[in-house]
C-alpha cells in the first residue's frame, strides 16, 4: 500500500464525519465568497478605461441642489473637454414604486459618445434623436419588464413634478450598467415649462493626462459664483454612494473574521477527534519505524486534504452557482451582478489551506511528543 | 425511568474541549444572527420612536418623502385657517412648515464626508417634536444663519459644536445649540430656521406641514377637510405612520440576517452532528450497559437528544452573551428617502436573545436526531462488545 493510498483509507474510515467535516467547511466557505462577492458588488463600481475619462459636475452643497444649465456652454469651451452632456436624476416610478431602475434625462446625440463602452444600434439610436419624445432603455431592464422597442412607457416623476410620456427607440448593451433609461433632456425641460436648470453635467475628458487639470478648471471657474460646483472622476462620484452605506464594510468584514473562526473551530476539534481514536495505530507506525516526521505528514496530508476539499466545494461551488443563476432577477434589481472573482476565490482557497495547516497543528505537536509505550497504552 | 441528566452533563464535562468547541460555533452563529438583526431592529425602533402620534404631516399629493414634495406658501397659509389645530401658551397654533435639504459635511475623523439632512422648521417645530430637547447651548433665533445640531451629529461631524461653524455654499452657519432626540430619527439632522432655508437654498416653497390638532376627532375632520380642498393638492397622513413607511428599509437588512443564519446554522448542525456522533462512538458499551440495566431505546434516544440540546443551549447564551456588548452601539447608514446619513444603534431586546436561544435549540435538535437514533438503535451484545 502506497502512503497516498494510506492516507485515502484513513480520510475515508469514518465517511460520515468525513462528509459532515468536509460540508461545514464548504457552507463556511461559501458564505465567505458569498459575502466578499456581495461586498465587492456593493463598494467596488466597474470601472474600465473609458468610464476614468468620464467626470461628473455637480453642485458643491449636495446632488440635490440643481445646476445653471449656462454652465455647460462655459464647460465646454474648457481645454480638456470632448464631451459635456446635461445629465439629470429623474428618478421616477414605473407603474409601481418597486419597480426601481435608473433614469436619466440626458443630451440624446451625446451619450453614445459618452459612453462608448456600450453598444447601441445605430438605426435605433438615429430614431431615438429623431424622436424628442423617445428613449433607450438598457436589456437588462428591458427584460425584467418584458419591453419592446416602439412601445410606450410612462414614468411617474416624484422628485420632478411631471409624468413623462415616451416611445422606446432602442435599446443597448454592454459596458455601463444595462440598467439605464436615457430621455432627452429637451423633452424634460419642456415638460417642467424650462426651469433652465440641469442636475448634473457628465464629461468626457480628452485624455487621462487632462483630467487633474480639468477638474480643478471647471471648479475654478465657477467660485464665488451662487452655485458653486464639485467636479469628481466617475469612481469617486460613486465611491461617494458607497461611502454612505457607513459601516457596512466593517460588518461584513467582522461577520466573515467571525465565520472563518467558527470554521477553524470547527475543524480542528474534529481533526484532533479523528486522531486521538487513533493514538494506538500511530504509535504502532512509530514502532514500525515510520519517524515522527513521517507520521505527522500523514496527519498534516489528511487535514489539508479535508479543509481543501471543503474549500473547493464551497468556492467553486458559489462560483458554479452565480454563473448559473441571474441574479438581478432573484434579487429583484438590488444586485445588478454578482461576479465571484478569481480573487476572491483565491483567498477563500487561501483560508481553506490555512485551515488545515492550524486544524492540524495541535494533533501534531501531540503525535510529536508521545512515545510509543504511552501510544500504545491509550484506549480509544 | 428517564437517563438522568447528569449523565449527560457528565459526559460534556468529561470532553469538556469538544464541547466547548462546539458550543462556541454554535455561540458565534447566534451572535452573528443577534447582531444582524439588533440592526434591522435598531434601524426600525429609530424610525418607529420618531412619529408622534398626536402629529399630522402634510406632504403634496403623490409625494412618498418629505424630500420630494412641495407645498406652496400661499398653501401653508391656507391650512393655518382651517381650524381644529392645537394652540400654544401663547395661543399661536402649533404647526411648523419645514423644507429638508442635504448639505455634505466632513467627518470628524477626516475619513472623508456625507450628505447631512438639514431641516429648515418654523419655531412650533420643537414643540411638535418633544422627543428633542436643547442639552446645550440655546434654540436659533431666526435671520441670523443660527442652527441647532443634534447631539450625534455634533460627535460625529467636523465644526458642529456650540460656538463653531460650517459652510455649505457661500454660507457659513453658527452652531448655537445641541439638542438630544433620544434616539429619534432627528438624532441625524442639522435644524435652520425654514424661511432662511427657503432663502438661502433658494426654494420659493416648502417640503412639509407639521402640525397638532386639538384631538383625534379635529384629527380626522382636518384630513378629510384638507385631502377635499381643491385649492391644497395634498396628502395628509399620521405622523407616526410617515415614520413606520421608512422602516422598510431594514428590509434587505433583515433578509441578509435570516440568509446568514439559515447557512451557518446548517454548518453548525454539521459539527454538532459530528461531536454527537463521536460521543457516542465513545460510549457504544457504555449504551450496551444502560440497555442492560433496563433503560428503554426511546430512553435512550432522548437522553441524546437531550445531550444535544444541552450542548447547544450552552452555545445559544454564549452566543448571546458575546453579542450583548454591542448593544447601543451607534453606527449609521445611508436613509433611501433622503440619501442623507441615518444615525442609530444596535438593539438587542430579550426578545431578540430569546429568539437566538430558540434558534441554537433548533440547531441541537437537528444535530442531534440522527446520532441519537443511531445510539438507540445499537443491538446490545454487538454495544457490549465494542472496543
Amino acid at each position: 500500500m502506497t502512503i497516498t493510498g494510506f492516507i485515502i483509507r484513513n480520510v475515508l474510515r469514518n465517511k460520515r464525519r468525513l462528509v459532515l467535516t468536509v460540508m461545514s467547511v464548504a457552507l463556511s466557505l461559501f458564505l465567505y465568497t458569498v459575502l466578499q462577492t456581495a461586498l465587492r458588488e456593493l463598494t467596488q463600481p466597474a470601472s474600465t478605461e473609458e468610464s476614468a475619462l468620464r467626470l461628473v459636475v455637480r453642485h458643491r452643497v449636495s446632488l440635490a441642489n440643481v445646476l445653471p444649465v449656462k454652465y455647460q456652454a462655459r464647460i465646454e469651451n474648457l481645454p480638456g473637454v470632448d464631451v459635456c452632456s446635461q445629465f439629470t436624476w429623474f428618478g421616477g416610478i414605473y407603474q409601481e414604486e418597486k419597480n426601481f431602475f435608473p433614469q436619466f434625462a440626458c443630451e440624446g446625440d451625446k451619450i453614445a459618445r459618452l459612453f462608448k463602452e456600450a453598444t447601441f444600434d445605430p438605426k435605433e439610436m438615429a430614431d431615438f434623436i429623431e424622436d424628442r419624445a423617445g428613449c433607450i432603455v438598457g436589456v437588462k431592464t428591458m427584460e425584467r419588464f418584458g419591453l419592446k422597442v416602439g412601445q410606450k412607457i410612462t414614468l411617474q416623476g416624484v422628485i420632478w413634478d411631471c409624468d413623462p410620456e415616451m416611445t422606446i427607440r432602442g435599446v443597448y448593451r454592454g459596458g455601463i450598467d444595462e440598467t439605464n433609461l436615457f430621455f432627452h433632456h429637451d423633452y424634460f425641460d419642456e415638460l417642467m415649462g424650462n426651469p433652465g436648470v440641469v442636475g448634473t453635467f457628465w464629461i468626457k475628458a480628452t485624455s487621462a493626462a487632462a483630467i487633474p487639470g480639468l477638474i480643478e478648471r471647471i471648479d475654478r471657474t465657477f467660485r464665488n459664483t451662487d452655485a458653486e460646483t464639485k467636479t469628481e472622476t466617475e469612481r469617486a462620484f460613486q465611491l461617494g454612494f458607497v461611502s454612505m452605506f457607513g459601516n457596512i464594510k466593517m460588518l461584513i468584514g467582522s461577520i466573515c473574521t467571525v465565520i472563518v473562526f467558527t470554521m477553524m473551530l470547527v475543524t480542528a476539534s474534529t481533526m484532533s477527534m479523528a486522531i486521538r481514536e487513533r493514538m494506538r495505530e500511530l504509535a504502532i507506525l512509530k514502532a514500525l519505524g515510520f519517524d515522527g516526521l513521517r507520521v505527522v505528514g500523514l496527519i498534516v496530508a489528511e487535514s489539508f486534504g479535508l479543509a481543501v476539499a471543503g474549500g473547493l466545494v464551497g468556492c467553486f461551488g458559489a462560483w458554479f452557482l452565480f454563473r448559473h443563476i441571474d441574479i438581478y432577477k432573484v434579487t429583484q434589481g438590488f444586485f445588478l451582478k454578482f461576479d465571484v472573482t478569481p480573487h476572491i476565490l483565491a483567498g477563500g482557497m487561501l483560508i481553506a489551506a490555512v485551515l488545515g495547516a492550524v486544524s492540524c497543528a495541535i494533533p501534531a505537536r501531540t503525535t510529536l511528543r508521545m512515545t510509543i509505550i504511552e501510544g500504545l497504552k491509550e484506549l480509544d | 425511568m428517564a437517563v438522568p441528566l447528569k449523565y449527560n452533563l457528565r459526559n460534556l464535562r468529561v470532553r469538556w474541549r469538544l464541547t466547548a468547541a462546539t458550543a462556541l460555533g454554535i455561540g458565534l452563529v447566534v451572535a452573528v444572527f443577534i447582531m444582524v438583526m439588533a440592526l434591522a431592529q435598531g434601524l426600525k425602533a429609530t424610525y418607529v420612536s420618531t412619529g408622534d402620534p398626536r402629529n399630522l404631516l402634510v406632504l403634496r399629493k403623490g409625494s412618498t418623502a418629505e424630500s420630494n414634495s412641495q407645498i406652496m406658501r400661499a398653501e401653508v397659509s391656507r391650512m393655518r385657517y382651517l381650524g381644529g389645530l392645537a394652540r400654544d401658551a401663547q395661543g399661536d397654533p402649533l404647526m411648523s412648515a419645514e423644507i429638508i435639504l442635504l448639505i455634505y459635511l466632513d467627518r470628524v475623523d477626516g475619513s472623508g464626508g456625507a450628505n447631512v439632512l438639514v431641516r429648515g422648521m418654523k419655531a412650533a417645530g420643537l414643540t411638535l417634536r418633544p422627543q428633542a430637547r436643547l442639552i446645550e447651548g440655546r434654540m436659533l433665533r431666526p435671520g441670523l444663519r443660527e442652527c441647532v445640531v443634534s447631539q450625534r451629529i455634533a460627535d460625529r461631524f467636523a465644526n458642529c459644536r456650540v460656538g463653531q461653524s460650517f459652510r455649505s455654499g457661500a454660507t457659513a452657519w453658527t452652531v448655537v445649540g445641541i439638542f438630544d432626540a433620544a434616539r429619534t430619527a432627528y438624532e441625524s439632522e442639522i435644524w435652520i430656521d425654514a424661511d432662511e432655508a427657503r432663502a438661502v437654498f433658494h426654494r420659493d416653497f416648502f417640503g412639509s406641514v407639521l402640525l397638532r390638532t386639538e384631538g383625534p376627532a379635529a384629527a380626522a375632520a382636518l384630513t378629510k377637510r384638507m385631502e377635499a380642498d381643491r385649492i391644497l393638492q395634498v396628502r395628509v397622513l399620521p405622523e407616526a405612520d410617515y415614520y413606520r413607511e421608512q422602516t422598510q428599509m431594514a428590509g434587505p437588512i433583515r433578509f441578509m440576517g435570516a440568509f446568514l443564519a439559515v447557512v451557518m446554522s446548517i454548518g453548525a448542525a454539521f459539527s454538532a452532528m459530528n461531536t454527537m456522533y463521536a460521543a457516542i462512538g465513545a460510549r457504544t458499551r457504555e449504551i450496551g450497559t444502560l440497555r442492560v440495566l433496563g433503560f428503554k431505546r426511546r430512553e435512550i434516544y432522548l437522553s441524546f437528544l437531550a445531550e444535544s440540546v444541552l450542548l447547544a443551549l450552552m452555545g445559544g447564551l454564549l452566543g448571546c452573551l458575546l453579542a450583548l456588548p454591542l448593544n447601543g452601539v451607534a453606527t449609521g447608514t445611508i436613509g433611501w428617502n433622503t440619501f442623507a446619513e441615518v444615525a442609530f444603534e444596535f438593539r438587542i431586546t430579550a426578545g431578540l436573545m430569546a429568539k437566538g436561544v430558540a434558534f441554537a435549540l433548533v440547531m441541537g435538535v437537528l444535530g442531534g436526531l440522527l446520532p441519537a437514533r443511531l445510539a438507540a438503535r445499537k443491538p446490545v451484545l454487538e454495544a457490549l462488545h465494542a472496543a
